[in-house]
């Protein structure tokens, strides 16, 4: 007995100890490129809907669609984004390019896998009968209608600078605080990286072959901060401003025309709840 | 934290208090009785990407996960306490794509009768009926933890007869849904006739409401404001279910009807039809308003041998839930009874028919005969539609039994099934799985401790239009399991996907794989505690308990498993 069971013992830990790691990105040192910060003028509450997604994942279309509509509803008022990860998230042998990426798995294990797909997460705000952050479908434009009453505690600014011949771009971030946030334990500044209209499979309730024509709106393709957020330093009373800078090279295979920068402000501690958020194109 | 979380953690702590308290006393008194039982599962989870173990945060990184649940009862004094702890360590129970850590009481209830009234409160499990209106239940292997968490009066109105009510809101793991649901019920019992020439009747009427909260109706209404004019409904914040049943006994013969109708209520259609303003035409998850109706009925007969059985359902609009924007198994008030046989060998167990809430038109027959306790034949046909007659889930399921001696004991038979995944998992376009499963176990005793068991499946999957066998195609399984009793179990099995199909994974060639899925068991009892050691490769598939399934996804690790009681 004594024997089977140190044989099994070695079995278990033998097989048992293969993880993948986490990604590391360090600080990058960026030179600033901000002007002096100006007052933010006629920006409303925006919203952030992250949906998770999925090429194999076959109800994602309509959920999809959903947040389009949702999109033509409220206009600039929502920011949206739609990150490849969790468990339909895998490429087709055929997918054209990888959609998936690891720190998009790393920002879905940060705000709770969901309990199934189409799923979206709204402004990182546990809802009342939610189980986690995660929304289905129905939850959605009751959840941003709701997060679109409050008034914004903090307005954001994106400058981008963009050179076609490097492919390198730069953005400033500038934050105006409308509130006290220094009440707040943490304040986090995400900063993302989207692509719209990407061309890729995706399999529909249209057909148990995936479609090859599928257009993929808002699609995330990097954080030029940390994943789960880079912690604010500097002062955040009201009225205070915040600049960072950040730079990154777009990869040849993303269409520049057609990538913008998405920047959030979050807080940190027991809540992760999303106070403003800002798209800019260039 | 809320005042609500505060009040309700203070209430939790009291409990514990008071039973801890309470047990002390009892040890100084030798009064009352202590009784509990323990159920633990540990998994290792070791990634296999080519069968689809990998993804999830187990096999990522998590490596690890396990769930337990302790349950303790004590009983004085006329009065039963109950308290339950439950843990999830990176369990994918709850979500099997997913994780779930958290721990604390599950459970906790204080019953007692006072004369002619029965009075608990705490975590209730109850039903009404066969549970068609309301059932309050838990089912571990799906973690479905139903419980209502609030009162029940009881009253006895005689011997025979029985009046209840309840009210209270539904459990949601460690938290508790907003919603509050009520109900009641009067059951009662009257037999006639005397010996030899007797017979029974057992009616019953109740009634149950759900009233949703502020805030799932804010968010319905904000969902069906982004309809368009002829989707759009009014939603209602109160429904009311109501079902009448009854049990008739008259010698070998039992009879069981039930009856229920549910007034309007917010439903989600899963395949739900929407026309977007380009006039495109999309599907998915859609709310709409209707009322509900079930009628079920089955008629047993038993008597020297032969058992025979029919059932009959009729479902329309009957999901009942919390709230209508829960989801899978999540947030049900009540329980449909599965209209197909409860199989239990690993490939005429593999395709399993859910219930269907919204619309199910199904029957279902039985027939066992035993001739001298050697011989045994049983014959089961079940058929399931929806309401326009498409069909969901077929089966003829044979079996015939042989006792040779005391040391020989022989079964075999044939399984025949027509299984419609696109329904049943969401595939789209995936034709109706066919199968034909024959089958044998067979036992011999070696001794009065010793004895071996060999079993044997064959699931030859049908074709597609492309000549792709079905689903993963086709499957030949073998066990063998040698048990000396009464504490020791060793089992072997392989699950082989002799003909791949179209849905089998594609190896580094780009070939179809012909897969191996090994397992391997060691279960060991002593007294009341049974232990289980597994490493175990399993394939994706529909785990159902009852008639309400999920799909699992491929599992591939070793399993620890420990079942207590004392």
């Amino acid at each position: 007995m004594k024997r089977l069971s140190t044989l099994l013992a070695i079995v278990v830990l033998s097989f048992g100890c293969e993880e993948i790691p986490p990604v590391i990105t360090p600080v990058m040192q960026v030179e600033s490129i901000c002007d002096e910060p100006a007052p933010i003028t006629d920006q409303q509450r925006q919203v952030l809907v992250e949906e998770f997604t999925g090429v194999r994942c076959v109800n994602c279309p309509a959920g999809s669609a959903a947040l389009e509509e949702l999109i033509g509803q409220h206009g600039d008022q929502l920011v949206a984004v739609s990150i490849h990860a969790g468990s339909f998230a895998p490429p087709y042998p055929e997918s054209f390019d990888t959609l998936r990426t690891a720190k998009g798995e790393e920002i879905l294990s940060f705000v709770g896998e969901p309990l199934g797909y189409p799923t979206a997460v709204v402004n990182r705000k546990k809802f009342p009968g939610g189980f986690n952050l995660q929304l289905p479908r129905n939850g959605w434009p009751g959840a941003i209608e709701q997060e679109l009453q409050e008034d914004p505690r903090v307005l954001i600014d994106i400058k981008n600078n963009y050179d076609e011949a490097t492919r390198e771009l730069e953005t400033c971030v500038t934050l105006q605080m409308m509130d006290d946030l220094s009440v707040e334990e943490s304040v986090f500044l995400t900063v993302m990286l989207i692509e719209n209209n990407v061309v890729d499979l995706q399999l529909t309730p249209e057909s148990s072959e995936p479609d090859p024509n599928y257009v993929h709106k808002h699609v995330f393709r990097d954080v030029l901060t940390s994943a789960a957020g880079n912690l604010i330093q500097d002062e955040v009373t009201a009225g205070s401003f915040v600049q960072q800078s950040f730079a990154i090279t777009l990869k040849e295979k993303y269409k520049a025309d057609d990538c913008s920068i998405i920047a959030f402000v979050h807080l940190g501690g027991d809540t992760k709840v999303v106070l403003q958020a800002e798209k800019e194109g260039w | 934290m809320d005042l609500l979380q505060i009040f309700r953690k203070t209430l939790t702590a009291g409990a514990l208090l008071v039973f801890g308290t309470v047990i002390s006393f009892s040890q100084n008194n030798n009064g009352g009785t202590l009784s509990g039982n323990l159920e633990a599962n540990g998994n290792f989870f070791i990634r296999d990407s080519l069968i689809g173990a990998a993804n999830t945060p187990q096999y990522d990184r998590q490596l690890y996960g396990a769930d337990a649940w302790l349950n303790l009862s004590y009983n004085n004094w006329g009065f039963d306490f109950g308290l339950r702890f439950d843990l999830f360590n990176n369990s994918n129970l709850l979500n099997p794509t997913g994780s779930f850590t958290g721990e604390g009481i599950g459970r906790w209830y204080v019953h007692k009768k006072v004369d002619k009234f029965d009075i608990s409160v705490g975590y209730l499990y109850d039903q009404i009926g066969s549970g068609i209106i309301f059932r309050a239940f838990e089912q571990r292997p799906l973690l479905i933890d139903n419980a209502l968490y609030g009162a029940r009066l009881a009253y006895d109105l005689g011997e025979n007869w029985q009046i209840k009510g309840f009210t209270g809101r539904q459990k949601q793991q460690f938290d508790i849904y907003e919603p509050v649901i009520k109900g009641g019920a009067i059951d009662g019992y009257l037999s006639f006739g005397e010996e030899g020439r007797f017979w029974a009747m057992a009616p019953g009427l109740g009634v149950v409401n759900r009233t949703l909260d502020d805030p799932s109706m804010n968010s319905i209404v904000a969902t069906v404001n982004t309809y368009t004019a002829e989707d759009a409904f009014v939603p209602v914040y109160n429904t009311y279910a109501f079902s009448a049943y009854n049990t008739l006994s008259a010698g070998p013969w039992t009879w069981y009807v039930e009856a229920a109708y549910k007034t309007d209520d917010n439903l989600s259609d899963p395949f739900g039809e929407f026309v977007l303003s380009d006039s495109s035409v999309v599907v998915g998850d859609k709310l709409y308003k209707a009322p509900g109706t079930v009628f079920y009925s089955s008629l047993s007969y038993a008597k020297s041998g032969l058992g025979i059985s029919v059932e009959g359902k009729r479902t329309e609009n009957f999901d009942f839930r919390v709230r209508p924007q829960e989801q899978l198994n999540r947030g049900l008030v009540n329980f449909l009874p599965p209209m197909a046989r409860v199989n239990t060998y690993r490939m005429t167990a593999r395709y399993n028919a859910a219930t269907q809430f919204l619309g199910e038109m199904a029957v279902q027959a039985d027939i066992r005969y035993n001739y001298k306790r050697k011989f045994g034949v049983n014959v089961n046909v079940s058929n399931i539609t929806d309401l326009d007659n498409n069909l969901l889930y077929r089966e003829l399921y044979t079996e015939l039994t042989y006792k040779y001696k005391r040391t020989w004991q022989f079964l075999a038979g044939l399984q025949i099934q027509r299984y419609n995944q696109e329904v049943f998992e969401f595939k789209p376009d995936a034709p109706i799985v066919e199968t034909v499963t024959p089958y044998f176990d067979i036992l011999y005793k070696f001794s009065r401790r010793k004895s071996i068991r060999f079993e044997g499946q064959y699931m030859i999957a049908g074709k597609d239009d492309k000549g792709e066998g079905h689903d993963y195609g086709s499957w030949l399984f073998g066990l063998v399991e040698f048990s000396i009793a009464p504490s020791w179990t060793f089992t072997v099995s392989d699950m082989y996907n002799i003909d791949p199909g179209k849905a089998s994974p594609i190896d580094d060639s780009g070939e179809k794989a012909a897969l191996h899925y090994p397992r391997f068991d060691v279960f060991y009892t002593h007294g009341a505690n049974r232990f289980s050691l597994s490493y175990i490769k399993q394939v994706e598939g529909v785990v159902c308990t009852g008639g309400i399934c999920r799909l699992e996804p491929a599992f591939s690790g070793v399993r620890f498993t420990v079942n207590s009681s004392f």
